[in-house]
């Protein structure tokens, strides 16, 4: 593998160009070496899930250009896009921004012992991006309704060109937004810099929402010139076309260029917000009262002492609240808001509970503690934080919702605890059949390889989403509806659960995933 | 899975030909009860034997080394008897409780530092040891023995850190800690020299010899054959997953002890 220029060198043209090259074939190095590293069943699923994604792109991109104009006309949709071409930046930010700079290609811990720049680190980042589940349905949302906006006809691919441009644009765009944030984070005050900043846009965000200015900006946003893309496009091309193309592939290559320079920056930095809490101390606490608050204690610990983690969760808690706000959501579409967030916050480190232990599970695996208690344990922490993380939620969306009826009230809160147990049952069980060696430490690490995350978050959106839809419908039929509904996805995941609790008992299965996480 | 052999036919250690001392660490041969006691134990990993039919014997008080290059399976033995892996095959007693059917009571009455870090990241030591009082039902008081090892180790001005900013030595020096404060009935050291600082090899050498002198039974396993020989009374040398030698660990010592080991190794 080549390796990195030194800090010490030149850098002029020849240089960067040379650098360039250096980057883009260490970050194929780096993609053959990860997959490299599959597994058994990973190996085969790989392929076949990135073949997924890539049919889906192409299904999404051509099958609703076919379906018949309905109530919602193709002129309606186009009319909205320049907004939903929008709301790709606003998630490819919030998701690099939060992680700290995007997914690595290679986990740092196994990065070390390779010359990895930060060019390669930024492009591997930008590879990595589409592996988020929140990106890729907002993209196939774009691109679905692009292609409904332009109909069947032979200039549907004319037209879809800007918009495929304008995702790696938005995203390379929102990577080098995501790499300042990091670097304003890392520098001197950088923690009360980028609060005080996310508080301002929060602040902005309401004050847009309150005052009824956010369909006025998003009219005025310079997305329209995607979409007039779009319709030349849909009109056979032509100088127009070629124009918005023209500058969606120049900012493209420059967003690129420039996160480049910007994460060269940021490696000059410390993470010090990582190495702070690493670094702390903590006030002693008086003794446990039971085992069960001893090992509570622990795990929380875990949890809320990592950075990535309170990081993700605030964010969980917050943003889905702000677009209720902003999307004025009634009661009766609040029920799925719980599901969004559990998800989220299961797959901060939920699908793979034992890594946050790390090299430590074996030391407390040693410990004479009853292996049922210590799942008891695992499963009171994240129930807890999840619904914390979705009592915000709620409350946020409250704010704008009006006043709930008795049925609709129960249906949202039942629907919150149904979801909770419902993604606390297939995390835990998710973390006991395949465990994986991470180290939660960096703010860019995920709880299992990107893939797989891709996989997990799918099957818990799907899951959460249909059963906070059905929440939704229960409130037509009463109060006590919701609570009928409720019975038996309740018993549902409480068998998961103690199922998963028993193969916990079994030695072996424990060694497995002891011996893995702590590896 | 095919079954292993209870009692595999070449274990090196179970023929007496090359058994140059007796299993326990007692010198004068006598053999009260061990407190480790293991017989043909055997751990296969999916296709893999990690551990292949290793017998072994450590009296109250004695200390016995498991020597060996990268993948002899002294750490997995090692699990083995903290309750932390299940055996495959082979019977293996702490305390004369069943590592396999009796596994909670064996936890109880055995101190672990495990080869690999030890430490859960977030907590810190005292969070550490606050758990493990808890667990282990350590009446009150410990507090101050705790300090008193904290101390020793010369990790005083840590003891509230998270850590996660340990160093290794640090972190080994208190899995040490950890796996002693207790006063275990068996002692199970894998790797606690690993990068430690004079000092701190100092204060786990202390740790070993107070065990022995309360009745504690001790197994280290290490690379380092200079400061095996130095806390331990008997060695086992493993390779491959099987015992090849047991031996006085004083017939390691020196220029001679180290070829005689590296003559074992290969």
């Amino acid at each position: 593998m080549p390796t990195a220029p030194s800090s010490t060198d030149e850098l002029d043209v020849s240089t960067l160009r040379r650098e360039s090259r250096r980057a883009m074939t260490d970050v194929q190095h780096l993609f053959a070496f990860r997959l490299a590293g599959l597994r058994g069943r990973a190996r085969h699923a790989a392929p076949i899930a990135l073949g997924v994604i890539g049919l889906v792109t192409v299904l999404v991109s051509v099958v609703p250009a076919f379906v018949p104009e309905y109530d919602l006309t193709r002129r309606d949709v186009l009319i909205l896009l320049p907004s939903a071409f929008v709301s790709v930046v606003i998630i490819s930010v919030v998701s690099a921004a939060t992680s700290g700079g995007g997914r690595e290609l290679l986990p740092r811990d196994q990065a070390v012992a390779f010359p990895v720049s930060p060019t390669t680190d930024h492009l591997g980042a930008l590879l990595m991006a589409p592996l988020n589940i929140a990106w890729l349905l907002q993209c196939w949302a774009v691109l679905g309704a692009t292609s409904y906006a332009v109909g069947a006809r032979g200039t549907l691919p004319l037209a879809l060109l800007p918009v495929y441009l304008w995702l790696f644009t938005a995203t390379s765009m929102a990577q080098a937004l995501a790499w300042s944030v990091e670097w304003l984070r890392r520098g001197p005050h950088g923690r009360l810099m980028v609060r005080l900043l996310t508080v301002g846009a929060i602040a902005l965000a309401a004050g847009l929402i309150l005052t009824d200015n956010v369909t006025p900006l998003l009219d005025r946003s310079p997305t329209l010139k995607i979409a007039v893309g779009v319709v030349a496009g849909m009109n056979g091309g032509g100088l127009q076309w070629g124009g918005v193309v023209g500058m969606l592939i120049w900012l493209g290559l420059l967003a690129v260029v420039v996160g480049a320079w910007l994460a060269a920056r940021v490696a000059r930095r410390p993470a010090r917000d990582e190495l702070r809490v690493e670094s702390s101390s903590r006030t002693t606490r008086g003794n446990p009262a039971s085992d069960l608050v001893a090992l509570l204690r622990t795990d929380r610990a875990g949890i809320l002492r990592s950075v990535p983690m309170r990081r993700g969760m605030a964010v969980l808690a917050l943003f889905p609240g702000l677009v209720a706000i902003g999307g004025s959501f009634r009661w009766d579409m609040l029920g799925i808001f719980p599901g969004l967030v559990a998800s989220g916050g299961a797959l901060l480190f939920g699908v793979n509970s034992w890594c946050l232990d790390g090299r430590g599970a074996l030391w407390r695996d040693s410990l004479p503690v009853s292996p049922r208690l210590a799942f008891g344990s695992r499963v009171l922490v994240l129930s807890e934080i999840l619904l914390v993380a979705t009592g915000v939620t709620l409350v946020l969306a409250a704010l704008r919702a009006g006043l709930p009826t008795v049925p609709q009230l129960v249906a949202v809160l039942t629907a919150a605890v149904v979801v909770t147990l419902q993604v606390v049952a297939t995390s835990l069980r998710w973390s006991v059949r395949r465990p994986y060696a991470v180290d939660l430490r960096s703010s860019r690490a995920t709880p299992a390889p990107p893939l797989v995350m891709v996989g997990y978050s799918s099957r818990l959106a799907l899951a959460t989403t249909f059963t906070g839809l059905l929440f939704n419908l229960s409130s037509q039929g009463g109060w006590a509806t919701p609570l009928l509904l409720a019975v038996p996805f309740v018993v549902w995941s409480a068998t998961k659960l103690w199922r998963t609790s028993s193969a916990w008992t079994d030695p072996a299965t424990r060694a497995r995933v002891i011996a893995t996480v702590a590896s | 899975m095919t079954q292993p052999p209870e009692r595999p036919a070449s274990t090196h250690a179970s023929t007496p030909a090359q058994r140059t001392a007796p299993p326990s660490g007692h010198a004068d041969g006598a053999s009260p009860a061990s407190v480790v006691d293991v017989a043909g134990l055997w751990v296969r990993f999916g296709s893999v034997d990690a551990v292949r039919g290793i017998d072994l014997e450590v009296a109250p008080g004695a200390a016995t080394a498991l020597l060996g290059r990268n993948g002899a399976g002294k750490s997995t033995t090692m699990r083995v008897l903290a309750g932390v892996i299940p055996a495959t095959g082979g019977r293996a007693t702490v305390g004369g409780l069943d590592v396999r059917t009796q596994t909670l009571e064996v936890k109880r009455v055995t101190g672990y530092c495990p080869d690999v870090g030890g430490l859960v990241p977030r907590a810190t030591p005292w969070e550490h040891l606050q758990l493990a009082a808890r667990l282990r039902r350590i009446p009150d008081g410990w507090e101050e023995r705790a300090r008193d090892l904290i101390e020793r180790f010369d990790l005083g001005g840590a003891a509230h850190r998270v850590t996660a900013g340990f160093s290794h030595g640090m972190g080994r020096r208190m899995s040490v800690i950890l796996a002693a404060f207790h006063q275990p009935k068996v002692l199970l050291l894998d790797e606690p020299f690993d990068g430690v600082d004079p000092l701190g090899v100092e204060a786990t050498m202390d740790v070993i010899a107070d065990a022995r002198a309360r009745g504690a039974a001790v197994l280290v396993s290490t690379h380092l054959r200079d400061l095996a020989v130095q806390a331990c009374q008997h060695a086992l040398v493993l390779r491959g997953g099987s015992a090849v030698a047991e031996v006085p660990a004083d017939e390691l010592r020196g220029e001679d002890g180290a070829r005689a080991y590296r003559a074992l190794l290969d």
